[in-house]
Formats: structure tokens, sequence, C-alpha cells
């Protein structure tokens, strides 16, 4: 392996000056005598967004003698208010990281070997060349967590004639998006702040961290707001709650649809809004009468009294209330359930009449990035559909077509569609269900490309990794994350310099794409790129670089016009839905499978983000590790009186099994967690051994479940597994 | 001369560890070594069940036992309340560390005792704590205890009856006031 390297060797190869260097091991130096040392030597501060998640929150960074120092939040972005998190604190460090990949690295007979840019480029393209003559373009694809430079990787794939470009969307959020697309048209916001209510069901924002959201949730409060927090688990966003309110996971659906049947039956609802506004109320009317709250409370464990109660309070505080618009737990890529779930809670907050209201659900402002054309042309998109099925009826009707469904990459590979892909900032060999799959669908392809900054799990196995600068060591597209009550643009800017052979996202599709004679599309640089896409804005670049982020556009107005659905209105009866099959009301739906209660053993795996970890992304970094193991953050949360049945005590090991998978793990006994699952966090159970950090600590989630597509739009279902767990 | 001091909202906080690892680089301290930790609390039975974080540091005692006890004088307070540890005076010897009741002083890997410093080189130039600019909640203030104008006056004024120290008891009479759940 030609990436192992101590620290000092590491930092002696990096770009610090000389005069730093005479200190030694800057890491180990205490600040004070730093300080001393350095009195001389300027503090630099450079605004850029965070890389730790896909917030891309908005920082300074402190540059001090060419090394970061230190992070501060940037208090004009919108989405976190001058305020970080510990992953951004953490994260900074990964820039020095000993596992990071130092140049191109080529397999050959199974080991990488060091090469140049201009070599791994030429033979990449051959390679491509090679397998677009045989098997056409669509057999090519790219997948991404996506970065603000995501519109040029979908450039890349569409100059080579491919439809193939995937997010991580399927295993993420796509149910969510599709009922809310199919409700009101698009994927709103919540306005927090200026709510009197605030009911959240399966998300968690202090815990899959939303720092706007949450000092937002911590205003409303201050201000009177009741918050609700409906979760199996009692999450860190109940911890700020008024009740928590333990649901049996899976069956949100059965809680909403009963709020609903209270909301018509006691004529709670907003009259004049459901008239004005909506389509197919009278359906809704027929239909709800079938789930009164004490058929709820025998299917989700929330008491009828509770959800009438609730019912009735939320609907005092409306049109200044909502139900949070979600986004993993529960209704983005959870249970079979969980678009019709999803469908229900915007139903359920259309009927408290709160849609684009102060203090209920909202559209944020967009910033309308500028085109590069007419200067740059566009190529024409591709002809054919994606081979995933997405957007095609009797497949995936309901699928995102811009996102695909990433989790089907390795069985589309299996099958000899997908020949040849690129794997940018993304591992799907531990985010993906079903590893053993993934690595047999990953392994399949003829060319497997992959850019990262460490030799990931994908990474492990690529023919080609191409090392991905860090963020904060260069410039990158501009983006629009912060967009709220005004849009918002920011940037990726560099702080210091590259410290190995590395690249830009940008650059390296640039690079790649001129070497597979797309140059004609790639006729711009980032500078110029980025001027362009500011442009219709009115925003200068040098602006933005002085600042990290400019509001920009008209602020938000209260108020429901012409929806982006068929009718126009707020479709509680959905005819598309109806169409295609689907009921066109939300109805009930079992979970596809659910743990058989008189087995002691058996219980629902659920999973959820703890503040530290981002995906499987940071568990190599020390600091936030350190976290984990200090504070023995990696077990299986299980309830005291289940774990008790097994004679479990608090820090057993227990070994999990499902029809996949197995693992052992410590156990962690609460009062927290509903009796008929267990929780595992997620961003563990990392097993590329060239992160040596995070290499064998704990387990995923991901190790247990099959591979599944839901029905509507192809999500992963990540929620639908009954695992057996065993004291060992 | 300013006199500072901390409030700490107890019912805020929600276990993210935002604090440590601002302070951690703030201090440009190694990934093992934190001048702040956060004790979680279990109440009840489930259904009715709920958690709190409770985040301790060095409270900058009055009455502090590190100072009493250290044998150079290496920990002292200053006349604004601070309590710091001059690191060319201190030997290592842990008298200190074992005279915390907070059990929040370390023994940095160079050797001699460091904590919580209230990040006192941003406070003379006007600044906040690392922990508490960071924080999502906002669970901790920090300001001019003497100043009727400052926030952190106006909030123990506001809510002094809820604000108790933290282990009262050890008669450290501490500089940081928490406001309980």
């Amino acid at each position: 392996m030609p990436l192992k390297i101590s620290r000092r060797g590491f930092l002696k190869g990096s770009a610090l000056t000389a005069g730093a260097l005479s200190l030694g091991t800057l890491g180990a130096l205490d600040f004070r005598t730093w300080a001393k040392t350095n009195a001389a030597a300027p503090v630099r501060r450079v605004p850029t967004i965070c890389n730790g998640c896909g917030n891309r929150c908005g920082l300074f960074a402190y540059v001090k003698n060419g090394r970061i120092w230190r992070i501060e939040g940037n208090p004009e972005a919108n989405g976190n208010r001058g305020v970080l998190c510990p992953k951004g604190h953490g994260y900074l460090h990964d820039l020095y990281n000993p596992n990071r990949i130092r140049s191109p690295l080529k397999r050959v007979d199974g080991k990488f070997q060091p090469i140049s840019w201009e070599q791994a480029y030429q033979e990449i393209a051959q390679k491509i060349n090679l397998i677009l003559m045989e098997n056409g373009p669509e057999s090519v694809f790219w997948v991404n967590y996506p970065q603000p430079n995501h519109a040029y990787a979908l450039r890349f794939m569409h100059s080579l004639g491919s439809p193939h470009y995937f997010t991580h969307g399927s295993t993420c959020y796509t149910a969510r998006n599709a009922a809310w697309n199919h409700t009101v048209g698009k994927l709103p916001s919540n306005d927090l702040a200026n709510s009197r209510y605030i009911l959240v069901i399966g998300r968690n924002p202090a815990g899959g961290v939303d720092l706007g959201q949450v000092k937002d949730i911590v205003r409303a409060r201050e201000n009177g707001a009741k918050l609700i927090v409906v979760d199996p688990r009692h999450s860190e966003t109940a911890i700020l709650a008024d009740e928590w309110l333990p649901i049996k996971p899976g069956t949100d659906l059965a809680l909403l649809l009963a709020m609903i049947n209270v909301m018509v039956a006691e004529r709670l609802y907003d009259a004049r809004f459901v008239k004005e506004n909506t389509v197919g109320f009278e359906q809704l009317e027929d239909e709800i009468i079938n789930y009164p709250p004490q058929w709820a409370e025998k299917v989700c464990d929330i008491p009828a009294a509770t959800i009438v109660r609730i019912t009735r309070e939320i609907c005092r505080a409306k049109p200044h209330a909502l139900i949070h618009r979600g986004y993993h737990g529960a209704i983005g890529a959870q249970y079979l359930n969980s678009f019709q779930t999803a469908r229900a809670l915007a139903i359920a907050n259309a009927l408290l009449g709160n849609i684009n209201r102060k203090g209920g659900i909202y559209f944020a402002q967009s910033a309308g990035l500028g085109e590069l054309q007419p200067t740059h042309p566009i190529p024409a998109g591709p002809a054919g559909p994606k081979a995933d099925g997405t957007g095609i009826p009797g497949r995936y009707p309901l699928g995102s077509y811009g996102d695909g469904i990433s989790h089907a990459i390795p069985e589309l590979a299996l099958r000899g569609i997908l020949k040849c892909g690129f794997v940018y900032h993304h591992n799907p060999l531990r985010t993906n269900p079903n590893p053993k799959r993934v690595i047999a669908g990953y392994k399949k392809l003829d060319l497997l490309v992959v850019i990262d900054p460490v030799l990931s799990e994908t990474a492990s196995i690529a023919h080609y990794v191409l090392p991905a600068s860090f963020y904060l060591e260069t410039d990158e597209a501009v983006d629009t994350k912060h967009s709220g009550k005004r849009a918002q643009v920011s940037i990726q800017q560099k702080a210091i310099e590259p410290l190995f052979d590395s690249r830009s996202g940008f650059q390296i599709i640039c690079d790649l794409a001129k070497h597979l004679g797309s140059a004609r599309f790639f006729n711009f640089t980032l500078d110029e790129a980025n001027e362009l896409r500011l442009k219709p804005l009115g925003a200068s670049l040098k602006e933005l670089r002085a600042k990290g982020v400019l509001a920009v556009g008209p602020s938000w107005k209260e108020g429901i016009g012409k929806l982006e659905t068929p009718s126009g209105k707020v479709e509680i009866a959905s005819a598309t839905l109806e169409g295609l099959g689907y009921p066109a009301i939300p109805r009930w739906q079992e979970p596809l499978v659910s743990p058989d209660p008189k087995d002691l053993h058996a219980f629902r795996l659920i999973h959820g983000k703890q503040a530290m970890h981002t995906h499987a992304m940071t568990a190599n970094q020390p600091y936030l590790m350190a976290i984990s193991r200090r504070y023995d953050l990696i077990r299986l949360w299980i309830n005291r009186s289940r774990a008790e049945k097994l004679s479990l005590k608090d820090g057993d090991m227990v070994e999990i099994k499902s029809l996949v998978g197995e693992g052992k793990i410590r156990v962690k006994l609460t009062e927290g967690l509903h009796p008929s699952c267990v929780w595992l966090p997620s961003g563990y159970g990392v097993f590329s051994k060239h992160l040596t950090t995070a290499y064998d600590q704990g387990l995923s989630y991901n190790d247990f479940l099959p591979t599944l597509f839901d029905p509507t739009v192809g999500h992963a279902m990540s929620s639908e597994v009954i695992v057996q767990v065993r004291k060992v | 001369m300013a006199r500072y001091g901390m409030v700490i909202d107890e019912t805020k906080c929600v276990g993210c560890y935002a604090c440590r690892v601002a302070c951690q680089n703030q201090n440009n301290l190694a990934e093992d070594e934190a001048y702040n930790y956060l004790e979680e609390r279990e109440f009840g039975q489930f259904p009715l069940f709920t958690r709190v974080f409770l985040p301790v540091q060095c409270q900058h005692c009055d009455n502090p036992p590190c100072v009493t006890v250290c044998p150079t004088g290496a920990s002292h307070k200053r006349k604004d309340g601070i309590v710091l540890v001059t690191e060319k005076d201190c030997i290592g010897c842990k008298y200190c560390i074992a005279a915390c009741p907070y059990h929040v002083r370390i023994i940095r890997k160079q050797g001699y005792v460091e904590k919580c410093r209230f990040c006192v080189e941003f406070v003379e130039e006007g600044g906040k704590p690392a922990c508490m600019t960071t924080c999502m909640t906002g669970v901790r203030l920090f300001g001019d205890l003497d100043d009727p104008a400052s926030e952190i006056a106006q909030y123990i004024a506001r809510n002094r009856h809820r604000l108790r120290p933290y282990k009262g008891e050890m008669n450290t009479k501490p500089r940081i006031f928490y406001r309980k759940a």
C-alpha cells in the first residue's frame, strides 16, 4: 500500500511553511504556544460551505500558517445562521487524515498503483469508448450524493448519450417527494419559527442535524409553541418536546388517518381553505370514516384519547400549526406504506389550511440559476428512459426520473444492462441495502471509476480511483441550498492549497468529458460558469466570494396561488394516482413485514442518525469517533422490558440475524424505545480496511436489509426488516 | 472590572457534542482531550420517559478547590473570575485533578494540566466562548454578571428561582448557573 504514512511524515509533505515545520507536529501543539509562536502570523478568514453533510452550512474557515485552525458558522447563511454541528467541526480534520489518497490509483492484480492523472484519463477514456461501441451509451452511469456541481455531472452523462445519472434518493427521500409532488405540486418547507403548534412525525432535526430548523423550533417554543414528537425512539428532538409519543414503527399512517378522521368528524378543519383550494374532499369524507382513533390505537399504540386531544390542539392553533414535512424517517424510504403515509401527512396539513401560510407549510423561494447557453451549448437529452423503470407505468410510475433508483444499479449490472460506472461523493457498498448483493453487482462492471478523497468500500473495488480534493482545498460550483424565506446562493471556496495531487469534482467532470470527446460542452472555466449562473440573479461572483452566501430575489409572501398539480389545487383525491391504479385517497396499508409478537427474539430493525455522524462518511474521523467511543454510542438500542425477557443486561453482546446478514454488537437498554423494535445508529459498520479509524466499529442496518423496491417509487423500504436478537 | 459567568440551560441540550469539538478546535486539543463533557440522565418508564443532558466544564468557582490545593500557584483565579492554569508553573502533580469535584481537568499530552479557559483570548477581545457560539439550541449564555445591561445578568434576574449551581453542596461557589429541567 502506498498510503501508509505517519502523521509526522504527512505533515512534512504538506503545504506547511518552514516556520511551522520547525514546531514539529502542529496537531499536538497547545493553542497558546502556537498562538504565541505565531503571534505575527495573520489569521485569514475564508467564507465557504461545509461538506460534513448535505446541508452545506455556511462557515468561515480560519487559516493560520497554511493550516486550518477552526471554523465558525456564517450568521448570514439561512440554513445554519451562525451555528455549526459537531460534524462540521470534526470533519475539517479529515483534510489532514493520513488515510487520504495522494494520487490517482489503478488496480492491478488486486493492488492499487499510483498513476498520473493523464494516464488515468486516457485509460478510462479508452475503456469507455470500447464499452460505448459494444453496449451503447445507456450502459454507462454516474451516481453521486449530489454536490453543487451535479448539473455538470448530468451534462457529462447527457454528452455521452446516457440517461443514467443517479442520486442516493431511493434510499433516502423519494416516497416523501413523490407524495408532496402529487398533493401540492412540489416539496415544501416548514415555517417552524412562526408556528404555534409543531407535530414532528419520524423526523429528528436535532439528530439528523438541520441547524436552522432546530433554531426555529427553539424560537417557536420560547414564543409559546407546543412541540409534539412522534417517534418509536426518544429522539434528540424529543428532548426538546412537550410530549413524546412512541409510535409502533411502520404505523404512522394509522395515526395520520385517525387525525384526519377526527378533523373531519368534529369539523375542525379549515373549511374555507378546503373549499377554495383543494379537490376531492368529499371523497375523503366518505373514506376516512373507516379510521376512527379507536381503530388507530390498536394499530399504532398511541391512545385514542391522545390522538383526539392532539388533533383538537393542532386544529385550535391552525393555520399557524404544522406537521413537519418530513425526511427519511417514516415517510422517506422506509416502509411499504411510506408513500401513502406522506400523502396523508400532506393532506392533514392542507386540512389545517396552512399551505404557504405563516407558521405552516410554505414554498421556499428558489434561486433560478442561469444556464450556460447560448455561449456554451447543452447536449441533447438522451432519447430513452432509465433502465431502472422510473416514471414508467407498470414499473415505478411515481419514481423520480431525476434521482433514478440507485440501489437498483447492482441488479442492472448483474443483468448486464449497466457496464461502466462513475461513483462520486457516494459509497453504495456501505450505504445501499444488502452489501453482498451490492458488491456482486459493482464487481460485475467492466469499468468502475470512483472519485473520493479516501479508499471507501466502493473505492476499494474500483478499477480506477481519482482523488477528489477536500472541500477546504477547492472552489466549486455555486449552490442554492440555503434558500428559505429568501433565496440564497452560496459558494465553496479554497481555504488552503491542496495537500496532494487531488482535483475538484468540477474539474474531474470536465477533464473526463474532454477526454471522451465532449469538450464542446465543457468549454468554460469554473469562474465563467459561476458568473453565468449568477447572472440572472443580479449577483456578482466577487461579492459572493467575499461573503460566502448572498440573499437574492424577492422575499416570500403568504398566500396560495395556482399550484403545480394537474388541478392547480391541493389534490386531496388524486386522479393521477387513481389512473395509475393507486388509491386516490390514502388508505391504510400494512407494513410489508411485522415481527411476530409471540417470538421473544423477533424485532423490527430501525435506524437513525446520531448528531456526530453522516451516513458512513464521518466514522473515519478521529474527533467524531472519539465521541462515539467515549460515550459508548456504538450500541444497539433495545427496550428494557424486552431485553430483560432475553436475560440481557446493559452492555451485553448480542447477535443480530436477518435473512441476508448477521452481526454482533453490544446493547443499550432503554425505556426510550418502542418494544417492537431495536434501533441501530447509522454511520458505523465500515468494512474498508483502508479507513483505519472506522474499520470494524459497529454495524450498519444495511447489513441486514434485503434488496427491496417499493411498488410506487422503487424506494429501498429500509425499515422493512425483521431481525432475530440473541444473547451471545 | 468585569465579573464573568455563564448560564447553562440543561433543558435545551440535545446531546450533539458540537461544544466538545468546537472547543477542541479552538484550543488545539487532540481528539481524546476535551474540556467539557455531557452527563446523560434518563427518567421514567416507557412510554412516559424523558432524558436530559447536563453539559459540564470548569465552573470557574469563586471558592476553587483546584487553586487551594495547587502547590505552585499555577492554578489561579483572575480578578475577572476566570480560573486559569499557568502552564510554565504547572508541575503536573494532578493534585488539582483530584480536588476538582467536577472532573473537568485533564493532563495534556505535554505534561501540564489544563481545562476550560472560558476562551479568554476571545473574551478579552469582546467575543464569546466557542462552546456557546456553536450551539444550535443556545444552551449557554456568557457575559459580565456585574453589567446589568448584559444578556446574562438580565437572564439571571428573570430566572433566579430556576437557577442552581451544580454540586452546590461542595461550597465551591461556581460561576456557572444551571437552569434545571
